[in-house]
């Protein structure tokens, strides 16, 4: 029974950090940028809905306000940016990326204090066993809420005029401008996209924890970054799997090498070793 | 006209020379201020404030005001070391103190060490910051003996013999886990498992569970608000009944605002009594609420503590000596806030232990802990 908590303890961490390293992966696919800043996005999600809950007492409002506001917040990012640094070295666009992270987390502190902020009445905890597996109704809501977002995503991408004109664009930029496709459009959905499904993951953390802090983006700043090139660089189904199997491998060695290795550790020497045997990443087309 | 303008600049100059005469006495600061310590950081810089304003309010030192120094150290080494070396050069303090965690501090106390500045920890935990020479004292526990201090509480007063250690992977809680584990044999504790974490661990899922599995009587689990907090109440809704016993990082009101109900009932074993009817606290516990806006806490607690014993010592033996200033403060014998304070020859502070419990969404008053042998320091 152990293991089966363990292995569902370890989906449910690899399904936040599925949300959040899809909207980095997108990125990347669409642009060649490694976003770092998405992280601060993320945190921002948590701060939108704790803000929101605290003053309305509204789940789904404070939900609503996380994805939107997030989304809108990504745009604006990439435009004032991204943008006038794209046709830089790839380089310039991660260093601004780093720069702007830490500028975030510290505005993050004077706006809304050091000692972070948590919800006033914490939504969703209470504890709900299943067949004998003891989660909160939070964490099955979570469970549940990155399926249907990750699953929504699949079906805007895969069945969706929007999501053709996407995937042409990310395959062949002028190819698909030549038929009419609108790439900067194309960009500011994918911002959009990538930015709200981190707004949703800073919310689920910020209600599980009940804690929102300035640095709540450090660990997934670069985790994120590992997931991705795990998964193989630009794949969002190879960015799924590999998020997915970082939770679990995370969740077992926390409880069998936690003595020997942090879960940090832990992250990068299963990345190291996937790299080993598949320098290109899980899924990457070689 | 030329006398006029001769007198004029007399009078300027005066002025100047005036300024420099009725220069402040410098207490140098290292505290973080931003990164992921900037809480603690926060309510140590106001403690300290506190202990500062409430000095110059009573004349200062001689009749000179004390200006605090400040500057932030991110709770990391590599800050620390410069500012350390730029209190001593540039600013030329006499005396400093450390508002900051274990890392930067033991960093920063080689630097005072070396330039026989006299250098107090307000609540770095680790041993070998009082090691590093006798201009370095403590006004806090060290780990050890506050994990001793939990053993006690769990294997004496509380008669819980199974227990499961969470250790927090950094000096603090690795230095509170050694205390606890050499100490639990001599109370009949057997420690069952124990499971580490990083600082920017908040969900334990994993850890949650296996706890569940091994079922033990009490959890002495180390950590600060912002780990414990999560921590707790993921304890508490995955299924575990079992006591919580903590130490002075949870000590604080932030730490009961995130486990929110899970929170009560948890022991912790720290520096202040809320419910002291000693003056000294009651007056810090007041005067602090009104200066901060926040509630009481450890870290602001020892932090006023360290700067008062700093006060003390510079009233006793003046501002210019340090070698003056190190033996007033290795002769400290006075009432704080967090109880009465002396040290022994390494520079550790001798003081009972309080134990807090969470009641009705606020620390309270549990017991006190006096055995001296047991909370004896290390003498060297």
């Amino acid at each position: 029974m152990l293991y089966i908590e363990l292995f569902l303890q370890g989906v449910l961490q690899g399904s936040i950090y599925a949300l959040i390293a899809v909207g980095l992966t997108l990125v990347y696919g669409l642009l060649r940028i490694l976003h770092v800043a998405h992280a601060g996005l993320y945190t921002l999600g948590g701060y939108f809905s704790v803000l929101a809950f605290n003053s309305t007492g509204s789940l789904a409002l404070s939900a609503v306000v996380a994805m939107l506001g997030v989304g809108v917040l990504g745009v604006i990012l990439y435009r004032l940016c991204y943008e006038p640094i794209l046709d830089q070295p790839p380089f310039v666009p991660l260093i601004a990326s780093i720069g702007l992270f830490i500028a975030m987390e510290e505005l993050y502190r004077i706006l809304f204090g050091s000692y972070g902020v948590s919800y006033t009445h914490p939504p969703l905890q209470q504890m709900l066993p299943v067949a004998g597996l003891y989660l909160k109704v939070g964490e099955w809501v979570t469970l549940l809420a990155s399926m249907v977002l990750i699953g929504g995503l699949a079906w805007l991408s895969g069945k969706t005029r929007l999501g053709l004109a996407w995937r042409a664009t990310v395959t062949d930029p002028q190819m698909a401008e030549s038929f009419g496709i609108d790439p900067i459009r194309v960009r500011h959905l994918n911002f959009f996209i990538g930015s709200a499904l981190a707004g949703v993951a800073g919310m689920i953390v910020g209600i599980l924890n009940n804690l929102v802090e300035p640095t709540m983006g450090s660990v997934p700043s670069y985790k994120a970054l590992a997931i991705i090139v795990l998964g193989g660089l630009g794949s969002v189904r190879g960015t799924l799997v590999a998020a997915l199997a970082l939770g679990v491998v995370e969740s077992y060695g926390t409880i069998y090498l936690g003595d020997l290795l942090s879960r940090d550790a832990i992250a990068f020497v299963f990345l190291i070793l996937v790299l080993m045997v598949r320098p290109q990443g899980m899924f990457r087309r070689v | 006209m030329k006398l006029k303008l001769f007198f004029s600049f007399i009078t300027a100059m005066a002025l100047t020379i005036g300024v420099v005469w009725a220069d402040s006495v410098k207490i140098g600061f290292n505290v973080p201020l931003t990164g992921f310590a900037a809480a603690d950081g926060e309510s140590a810089l106001n403690g300290a404030k506190l202990a500062v304003k409430q000095a110059n309010d009573a004349g200062g030192i001689n009749g000179k005001q004390i200006e605090l120094v400040v500057y932030d150290d991110q709770a990391s080494p590599k800050e620390a070391l410069p500012i350390a070396n730029r209190l001593i050069e540039k600013d030329g303090v006499k005396v400093a103190v450390s508002g900051s965690y274990s890392g930067s501090t033991r960093a920063a106390a080689g630097v005072f060490q070396a330039a026989s500045i006299p250098y107090i920890s307000a609540y770095a935990v680790h041993p070998d910051i009082t090691r590093s020479g006798k201009y370095v004292f403590r006004t806090s526990f060290m780990g050890e003996v506050q994990g001793r201090a939990g053993a006690l509480l769990i294997g004496q007063t509380m008669q819980h013999k199974r227990v499961v250690v969470i250790t927090l992977k950094n000096d603090f809680g690795k230095s509170l886990a050694a205390g606890f584990k050499a100490e639990a044999v001599n109370f009949g504790i057997e420690v069952l498992n124990e499971y580490e974490y990083s600082i920017k661990d908040r969900q334990f899922g994993p850890i949650v569970a296996k706890v569940r599995s091994d079922n033990p009587d009490a959890i002495y689990a180390s950590g600060y608000f912002f780990t414990a907090g999560p921590l707790v109440s993921q304890l508490r809704s995955g299924g575990v009944s079992a006591p919580v016993i903590g130490q002075e990082g949870y000590d604080g009101q932030q730490f009961i605002k995130i486990a929110g109900p899970a929170a009560e009932g948890v022991l912790i074993t720290t520096s202040l009594d809320r419910d002291s009817t000693d003056p000294e606290a009651r007056t810090f516990i007041t005067e602090y609420e009104k200066f901060s806006g926040h509630k009481v806490d450890m870290v602001s607690a020892s932090t006023h503590t360290a700067i008062k014993v700093v006060v003390a010592a510079l009233r006793k033996a003046g501002a210019s000596d340090p070698d003056a200033i190190r033996e007033a403060i290795a002769n400290t014998s006075l009432k704080a806030a967090t109880g009465d304070i002396s040290f022994n020859q390494l520079g550790e502070v001798r003081k009972n232990v309080q134990v807090q419990i969470v009641k009705g969404g606020s620390w309270h008053y549990h017991s006190e802990i006096r055995d001296r042998v047991l909370l004896a320091p290390p003498e060297s």
